[in-house]
């Protein structure tokens, strides 16, 4: 049985019980017949499917663009979807208006999907301003404009609200005035509803569902997923003792955006950008990440530089803890037990300088060919005491390279010593050729990347680095 | 209104597009069964498994065809379905049928298909040329001779150049309805480039005359070629559903589907010699172009000619053989895709220009501007070029992007910095107007005036972003003197205008806005005669405007009002009983072509432009970024200008994916590896860089309203980023070995970096020249 869930849709409360679960881009498009959505790709690559969701986090009603098509329907309870329609209840918004003046839409197929992500930092609070423009419709595809229609409808909008209201309610009222949201929807988003949190006996551990339902994009009638999210604390991230605890449904985009994190570890936002899209990262949990047991996870890959453990429970409650570093068994196979889920990851709260890189062929929203991450602590003198270096993209598991990153320590290292790392780590790779890159491309790049490692964290070295 | 009112229902959600219209309670879903592999044969297909699995699952196959199983246009050389055997990754060997698209798919994994033996899948167009397997005959055009001129040239310089396939990523996928008539035929809405082809081979499929095949066209979701011949399958797959159960059948193929199934650009590998003297003057080119066709005919025959037109770029070069080979293979068909084969004929030239001004020492910009087309140039395929625009628009481009200047920054900036590295290179064009086919310069229009004196608008256009119908409306509108908000383009109908072409060959304007003018203007000439005589005057005296009867000169009441509007004299008329609607046909004129002599004039003028491309390399990682585009396009007289600087962004944005980032991998025994848009990435946001586009606006009287057309001339810009790069990994390397193999992709970059190119891509030979490197 699936569970009876309570949801809004723009401005009605839906109660449903779903015969099965399915991609709220099914349920939108085929239920309740908006069909200003649009299946692209139904894979999260291409934004056609935008909606925006509001949910509750950490008791704050939090509206962000995701794309439905990844979006699981029971994961909606007490939760807020807003399409298109419900964007245009009232007519031509001022980014609709945008759009039509620079001839931003020529097919238009992708137009409705552009239009919910920029309403979408809209609601967010912005800023409005280049930068964030262009992130918030990074998860967007259009094959008709070339973008720069585009870019030059963001910049009309940058220069008609420069500055947004910062409290929320405030900028609800203000959205409503200048017509980008209708009153009647915005009036709406105050509160979110009532979830019903039924209980039922679940088949199925998801987070986001943004890798989820790309494998899966017709699931089985017997799926019935658990949604981390539904767990106490599960989005929080807190400090105990020495560690920061990371619940299990804490999203890249969460994670980038905490103090904490970026306190912790200072510079790491910078990374948020080359990983996945706004809409994909507003969903998929660092706990997926893993769990996928991908070669080529990003969060993975940096989670293991920082020395990251997991909490594993039971269906009974019981845990345990495992080593990030000892969880990959074999290709996409994770060392827990069916009925075991991730808790929580953990990571040491000691300050690290980390480096991340990424090659792939699409600068932004593609899966890398080789990422690796390289973590170390440093004394005030710059005396190395602790250096992990991970790679992924070159082994059947994401690999911890401890022979190659002990060059690294000790005193302030070398150029020397630093290439021989390179080499160290290129030799300890046997990486196999796939569409992303052949075998040799990935072990030249291994080496290339602990150079770029060590120059983004000594500068100084550049010169004698560069090959 | 000065924006595209066809874009208002697109951004507020409500445009319809195939899967957004309201189905009926019958509908069946059609899912197609795709062959696993490249090549082989099966002895039939297990489905009582399937039908299980619903009762409303229905499975069709080659045997369910009343008519003829085939859908090409030039041989018979591909099923719709398959019979036994396959010959590429995705050929569709059965159709399923049920009540919802998800039960379709569960009965289509329940299928089995019996006792498969895999054959040897060819996947390279060299050796499926080694072994035999072309299509039709090579064609062969060429000027003056080539084996003489190279005897002569200072220096000669031999080539290989390779450019990859090219995935259409319209956001709408392929689709049809398709709805049984009571009269025994189907109608059918069509998401296709070409509304009566489709009607043509429904008609051939079920074994009906046309007549009793309507198609409907409203608009694509994106098509740039890929809903031409490739539209055809789909269309006809949901009719025979329609027709066999005779219920609405739908047919919406999810991407990997699309993907999987349908044809795309066609990859090339060619060889070039090209010969100049040590000034710089081209004096010979000869180039072979294997096409990769794929398995089966398709366009491939208007492709290769339109590589072969193209294949001297904007360059007047005296003496030219150029040889274009259609090789079949076991890839899924290759069709159109904006440029029809030209982008790979530009390719080739300019690689063979490039690596000249290495050989010589010279600024490739400058050996480019030197070797120009003029005006009353003959092309080497015996055309003479009325107005060349190509020294126009390279030398503004060249004072746009500050040429001199931004070389000597770029060499500052490289001297200064180790790991990064810039480069720049320009690319002019010019490109032939007119179907290559001559037989397809045609086209119809039906104008009817309402008597409220609204206008209708039908040709056989297809809206597809391209916003054909926004410029017949306002060619329309021009024409009657009426705002454009009194007239509606209406969807693309084969009962409205009959043997239509396809919307293709950026000829949809020239054509159906000028066969609509035609039309628009044999009503009006009614409705002036009528007016004249109720004022008692001569119809050359009075004029449309602003949606007003007016006087005109020579009348010595110009400029006055007469008091009626458009809409009174249209209901007056209508009232004398006027007919008020028209249909006027076009045929674009003075078009010939000898294709035994490969020798006529095949177009109807050509388009001219420019751009310079800018890029940063990051040597360390192999990855590049595009800083800025210049670009200057010769649009002649805009009939909407927002649309048009719309297509040459959107143009040069696949262009530069083509040449840089799409990757179509196949593996090595045919099967597509690049099938989700995960694996196969085309330009985002990011990616693009800072475009400045100028226009050249001199009136072309070629065309109607002295406008020129758009919608592929502007791709081949893209392939300036492709030597842009080259230009930075050669500041970074110098003595690395040049290679010419599109895309550019960082796998690549980094190849040269390492210096890991492997046959040195280009091979000089010095005639009289001394080696002075
Ligand atoms: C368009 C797109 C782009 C992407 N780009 C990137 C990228 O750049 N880098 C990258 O690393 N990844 C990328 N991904 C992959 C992917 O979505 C992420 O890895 C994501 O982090 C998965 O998290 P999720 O919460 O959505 O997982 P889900 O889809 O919910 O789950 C994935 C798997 O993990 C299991 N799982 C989830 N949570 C738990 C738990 N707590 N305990 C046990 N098992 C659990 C699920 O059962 C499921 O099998 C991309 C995906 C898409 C669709
Ligand atoms: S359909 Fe493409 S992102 Fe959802
Ligand atoms: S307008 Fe066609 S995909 Fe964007």
């Amino acid at each position: 049985m699936q569970r009876t869930i309570r949801f809004r849709l723009n401005t009605e409360e839906h109660t449903i019980t779903p015969e099965r679960e399915q991609p709220a881009l099914d349920w939108i498009r085929n239920t309740a017949q908006l069909k200003g959505t649009k299946e692209g790709c139904r894979e999260g690559d291409c934004g056609a499917c935008m909606v925006i969701l509001g949910e509750n986090i950490e008791g704050k009603p939090v509206y962000r663009a995701v794309t439905s098509c990844t979006l699981g329907l029971s994961d909606l309870d007490g939760k807020h979807i807003i399409t298109i329609e419900g964007i245009a209840a009232a007519g031509i918004t001022p980014v609709m208006q945008a759009f039509l003046e620079t001839g931003a839409s020529q097919c238009g197929f992708c137009s409705p999907g552009f239009v919910v992500a920029l309403t979408a930092l809209f609601i967010e609070g912005g800023p409005i301003d280049y930068h964030h423009a262009i992130t918030a419709i990074d998860g967007n595809l259009c094959r008709c404009t070339g973008y720069g229609s585009i870019r030059r409808a963001t910049a009309k909008l940058i220069e008609a609200f420069p500055e947004l209201p910062k409290d929320f309610a405030t900028r609800l009222a203000f959205l409503a005035e200048k017509g980008i949201l209708p009153q009647a929807l915005a009036d709406t988003m105050h509160t979110l509803p009532e979830p019903i949190r039924e209980i039922v006996s679940t088949t199925k551990t998801l987070g986001g569902g943004t890798d989820f339902f790309v494998q899966n994009p017709d699931p089985d009638q017997e799926l019935i997923p658990h949604y981390t999210d539904l767990e106490p604390h599960a989005q929080q991230i807190r400090l105990e003792d020495d560690r920061l605890i990371i619940g299990s449904a804490v999203t890249m985009r969460d994670f980038f955006a905490s103090e904490r994190i970026r306190t912790m570890y200072p510079g790491i936002e910078q990374y948020e950008q080359y990983i996945a899209s706004t809409p994909i990262r507003n969903r998929a949990t660092l706990a997926g990440n893993i769990a996928n047991a991908s070669p080529i996870a990003d969060m993975t890959i940096l989670l293991l530089a920082l020395g990251a453990e997991l909490i594993i429970k039971n269906a009974h409650g019981s845990s345990r803890s495992l080593s990030l570093q000892n969880a990959f068994i074999s290709y996409k196979k994770l060392a827990i037990e069916s009925e075991e889920r991730i808790d929580a990851i953990m990571i040491p709260a000691t300050t690290v300088r980390i480096s991340f890189e990424k090659v792939s062929k699409r600068e932004h929203l593609d899966i890398a060919t080789v990422n690796s991450a390289l973590a170390v602590e440093e004394a005030r003198d710059g005396t190395i005491k602790q250096a992990r270096l991970a790679i992924g993209g070159v082994a059947p598991i994401p690999l911890i390279l401890e022979e190659a990153a002990a060059m690294l320590l000790g005193s302030r290292p070398t150029a020397e010593r630093i290439l021989q790392a390179a080499e160290r780590a290129q030799a300890a790779v046997s990486p196999i050729t796939d569409v992303r890159g052949t075998s040799e491309y990935r072990k030249r790049l291994v080496y290339r990347l602990v150079l770029a490692h060590a120059i983004r964290l000594w500068p100084e070295r550049e010169e004698e680095l560069l090959p | 209104m000065n924006y595209n009112t066809d874009s208002i229902p697109h951004v507020l959600g409500t445009t319809l597009y195939i899967d957004d219209l309201p189905e009926a309670s019958t509908l069946l879903h059609a899912v197609p069964l795709l062959s696993p592999t490249a090549h082989g044969t099966y002895s039939g297909l297990e489905v009582s498994e399937a039908l299980a699995v619903h009762p409303s699952v229905r499975i069709l196959t080659a045997r369910d065809v009343p008519g003829k199983n085939e859908l090409g246009m030039v041989m018979d050389d591909e099923p719709l379905l398959a019979d036994r055997k396959w010959h590429y990754q995705g050929e569709v060997l059965a159709l399923v049928l049920a009540a919802t698209k998800s039960l379709a798919r569960k009965a289509l994994t329940k299928i089995a298909i019996l006792n498969i033996t895999e054959l040897p899948a060819i996947t390279d167009a060299r050796e499926a040329y080694a072994q035999g397997k072309i299509i039709l005959k090579p064609r062969v055009q060429q000027c003056g001779d080539t084996e003489q001129a190279l005897t002569d040239c200072d220096i000669v310089i031999r080539g290989r150049v390779e450019s990859g396939g090219q995935e259409h990523v319209y956001l709408e996928t392929q689709g049809a309805i398709a709805f049984p008539e009571d009269t025994g035929g189907i109608r059918l809405i069509a998401g296709t480039q070409s509304p009566s082809l489709v009607q043509q081979v429904v008609a051939r499929i079920l074994g009906l005359p046309m007549h009793k095949i309507e198609i409907e066209t409203r608009r694509l979701g994106g098509a740039f070629g890929g809903k031409e011949e490739q539209a055809n399958a789909w269309a006809a797959l949901a009719a025979l559903g329609a027709y066999v159960t005779k219920r609405p059948v739908k047919l919406y193929l999810n991407r990997r589907d699309d993907m999987q199934a349908t044809g795309k650009r066609h990859p090339y590998s060619s060889d070039f010699t090209i010969g100049l003297s040590k000034d710089g003057t081209i004096r010979a080119f000869e180039a072979v172009f294997y096409q990769n066709s794929g398995a089966s005919t398709d366009l491939s025959p208007a492709i290769i000619p339109r590589t072969l037109f193209h294949a001297c770029g904007a360059y007047r070069i005296p003496n030219v053989k150029v040889t274009g080979i259609m090789c079949r293979t076991n890839l899924v068909p290759f069709t159109a895709f904006r440029g029809f084969g030209g982008p790979q004929g530009f390719f080739v030239i300019e690689s063979a220009i490039e690596a000249a001004a290495h050989a010589l020492h010279m600024d490739p910009m400058e050996l480019r501007l030197k070797n120009l087309v003029h005006t009353n140039d003959r092309t080497h395929y015996g055309m003479r070029l009325e107005d060349a625009r190509a020294e126009a628009t390279v030398k503004r481009c060249m004072e746009l992007a500050d040429w001199h200047k931004l070389r000597a920054s770029i060499d500052e900036f490289n001297s200064k910095n180790h790991r990064y590295k810039k480069g720049a290179a320009g690319i002019p064009i010019c490109f032939g107007i007119s179907f290559t086919k001559l037989m397809m310069n045609q086209g119809g229009a039906l104008v009817h005036v309402y008597h409220d004196g609204s206008v209708s608008v039908s040709t056989g256009a297809v809206e597809m972003g391209q916003g054909v119908n926004r410029k017949i409306t306002l060619l329309t509108a021009r024409c009657f003197g009426i705002p454009e908000t009194r007239v509606k383009v209406e969807t693309t109908r084969t009962t409205t205008v009959a043997n239509t072409q396809p919307t293709a060959a950026s000829t949809g304007t020239d054509i159906n806005g000028a066969a609509a003018c035609i039309a628009a203007e044999q009503i009006k000439e009614r409705l002036l005669l009528f007016a004249a005589e109720m004022l008692h005057t001569i119809k050359t005296e009075l004029d449309f405007s602003n949606g007003r009867l007016v006087y005109v000169k020579p009348s010595d009441k110009a400029g006055q009002d007469t008091g009626y509007s458009f809409d009174d004299i249209v209901k007056k008329a209508y009232e004398s009983r006027i007919d008020l609607s028209a249909h006027a046909f076009y045929a674009t004129p003075d078009l010939f072509y000898n294709m035994e002599k490969e020798h006529g004039k095949p177009f109807a003028y050509h388009v001219y432009g420019c751009a310079i491309v800018t890029a940063t390399v990051d040597t360390l990682k192999g990855t590049y970024r595009f800083d800025t585009a210049w670009i200057v396009h010769d649009l002649a007289n805009s009939i909407a200008p927002d649309i048009d600087s719309g297509q040459i962004e959107g143009a040069f944005a696949q262009g530069l994916g083509w040449s840089t980032l799409e990757e179509l991998c196949f593996s090595s025994d045919g099967r597509l590896l690049s099938n989700t848009l995960s694996t196969y990435k085309v330009p985002d946001a990011h990616f693009m860089p800072e475009m400045i586009v100028e226009i050249l606006d001199t009136p072309n009287p070629h065309a109607v309203a002295n406008s020129k057309a758009i919608g592929e001339p502007p791709f081949m810009y893209g392939i300036a980023g492709y030597f842009a790069v080259l230009d930075a990994l050669h500041a970074a390397n110098p003595t690395g070995t040049l290679f010419f193999d599109l895309p550019m992709t960082p796998e690549k970059a980094l190849r040269y970096l390492d210096n890991l190119v492997e046959s040195p891509a280009t091979l000089k030979t010095h005639n009289n020249i001394e080696e002075n490197q």
